[in-house]
């Protein structure tokens, strides 16, 4: 979806990913915008993970990737995309406290063994504190909520200084008061130009909260406004039918 | 009291052994915390078996065992990563298969060879007690050089720990220092091989970081508590082993074991303090 006058953080074209003989990704092609806030939907084994990954460089694919106008040839290319994998992917109860974590965020700006000098811990300290976790900077990582875990590696992300956030099924688990605190950070993030990327299944979620909806199923079945991609016949071609009752 | 402590020490080569003992405390758990924290115990355990065939290629050879050790660590890496290109095998299995190929090499090369002139459960073993000045500087050497790659990578090792798909985001060299760490083991194998023994330098290496992580919550903490348990299990099973006349390496390994259990009876203790009166409780590790 092209929107003139707005420069693109991130272009998508004829991007596809292949495991062994399985097609994962066919054909995709987008552009995002800066600011912007996309829901990407789609059933499980729809590709949404390995879009996000492509994204961050960490799967091989072909097609063309570029974020801030720059093709992404290296995997260096794609720092400015901070990839966020689901919770369930990593290790909670891994002892490491809030502080390190988001500290890591700042690893790109160093050479190996170069270590992190006070301007590297300010930032890392106001990325803490725009996601408002500045007092549990010292907390491990494992004694969090769900939510704050998650603001946790968005203000990594932002520590990154990534233009563009991917966000792999990040609400899920997280209880309602808190995907809704979530959802408005995503908001105040989006207003200081960070562009945000969020897998979801909830649909509902989806046409409430975002500006706009990639529907994935291999390949993209339906990109505009919610109101759009989130009825009728897209509906149907990226969840199968039925999904119609199921999703209401 | 202290002259049971004490006792041991008088003559040089249980001077010699102490210092061994010292280094493999500090070495091998420091390393250790990596493999406990990568889920790599079972690694540890093969590698430090599949030493053996370089070991014995090197004394064949009539070259360092510490080199052969270091060839053995990179080739049983490669074989693993070759066996498991089939589909079929998966990552233990490849180990499970690479490990018996070379100790069980390893155990033939030795025992057929006249040359050697060693017993076989030197290297099985470990015999602290034959430790001379020359083992302890070259050992202390590589020991320097290993504390320090740690150290120098030690926030890398961390990130790639936690999250290997950012690490790689923001260029960490995550498959370089794989090998690094591989490179480590087996440095920690051979510092381990005359103080415990190959069968049993997975003690040294697994069980005190394994201790470690019941008790604390931060890696850096948990490597100065494993070292500390290291140490203590090294320097009490040598002095213990000298009193009992029991063999060094088999009574240091126990040492580390009964740090183990005593760490988990405290953990559970705590556990059952925080459920059963939970404000009155601090929240456990």
């Amino acid at each position: 979806m092209d929107h003139p006058g707005r420069s693109p953080v991130l272009t998508v074209d004829r991007l596809g990913v292949r495991y062994g003989s399985h097609t994962a990704l066919e054909g995709v092609s987008f552009q995002v915008d800066l600011g912007e806030l996309v829901a990407v939907v789609g059933p499980n084994g729809a590709g949404k993970s390995t879009l996000f990954k492509a994204i961050g460089g960490l799967v091989e694919h072909t097609g063309r990737i570029e974020l801030g106008g720059v093709h992404c040839h290296h995997r260096a290319d794609h720092m400015l995309a901070a990839y966020i994998p689901q919770r369930s992917d990593l290790d909670l109860d891994f002892p490491i406290t809030v502080r390190q974590v988001v500290l890591a965020g700042r690893r790109r700006f160093l050479r190996l063994g170069q270590r992190m000098n006070a301007r590297h811990r300010a930032a890392a300290a106001d990325a803490l504190d725009r996601v408002g976790l500045g007092d549990l900077a010292g907390r491990p990582l494992g004694s969090l909520s769900g939510g704050q875990t998650q603001r946790v590696f968005l203000a990594r992300a932002l520590a990154q200084e990534a233009q563009l956030v991917v966000l792999d099924e990040a609400l899920s688990g997280v209880d309602h008061a808190r995907t809704e605190s979530i959802l408005d950070l995503f908001n105040d993030l989006r207003a200081c130009g960070t562009t945000l990327l969020v897998a979801t299944h909830d649909l509902a979620l989806a046409r409430r909260r975002f500006d706009r909806c990639l529907a994935l199923n291999g390949r993209l079945v339906a990109d505009g406004p919610p109101a759009t991609s989130l009825h009728g016949l897209a509906l149907e071609a990226t969840f199968g039918s039925g999904s119609l009752d199921a999703v209401g | 009291m202290l002259r049971w402590l004490n006792g041991p020490y008088q003559s040089e080569f249980m001077r010699h052994a102490a210092a061994m003992a010292l280094l493999v405390g500090v070495l091998a758990p420091t390393v250790g915390v990596w493999v406990v924290l990568r889920r790599l115990a079972y690694l540890g355990d093969a590698m430090s078996h599949g030493t053996l065939g370089g070991v014995a290629v090197a004394h064949l050879a009539g070259i360092s065992v510490i080199v052969g050790a270091l060839v053995a660590g990179v080739v049983m890496g490669l074989l693993v990563a070759l066996l498991e290109r089939q589909q079929r095998v998966s990552e233990d299995s490849a180990i499970g298969v690479a490990e018996t190929l070379m100790f069980a090499g390893g155990v033939i090369l030795i025992s057929r060879s006249d040359r050697v002139g060693v017993d076989l459960s030197h290297f099985l073993f470990g015999q602290i007690v034959t430790v001379d000045e020359q083992d302890l500087l070259i050992n202390a050497a590589i020991t320097t050089v290993a504390l320090l790659l740690v150290a120098i990578a030690f926030d890398d090792l961390r990130t790639i720990t936690f999250d290997q798909g950012h690490a790689r985001q923001v260029g960490i060299p995550v498959g370089g220092l794989g090998i690094v760490l591989t490179a480590l083991i087996s440095i920690a194998v051979v510092v381990s091989l005359d103080t415990v023994g190959l069968l049993m330098s997975v003690a040294m290496l697994v069980t005190p970081a394994a201790t470690a992580r019941l008790l604390t919550n931060q890696v850096g903490t948990m490597t100065a508590v494993a070292i500390g348990v290291g140490v203590s299990s090294a320097m009490g099973g040598l002095t213990l082993s000298y009193h009992l006349a029991t063999p060094p390496g088999p009574t240091i390994a126990l040492v580390t074991v009964a740090w183990f259990m005593a760490a988990s009876a405290v953990r559970g203790m705590h556990r059952y303090r925080a459920v059963a009166h939970p404000r009155s409780t601090a929240s456990p590790p």
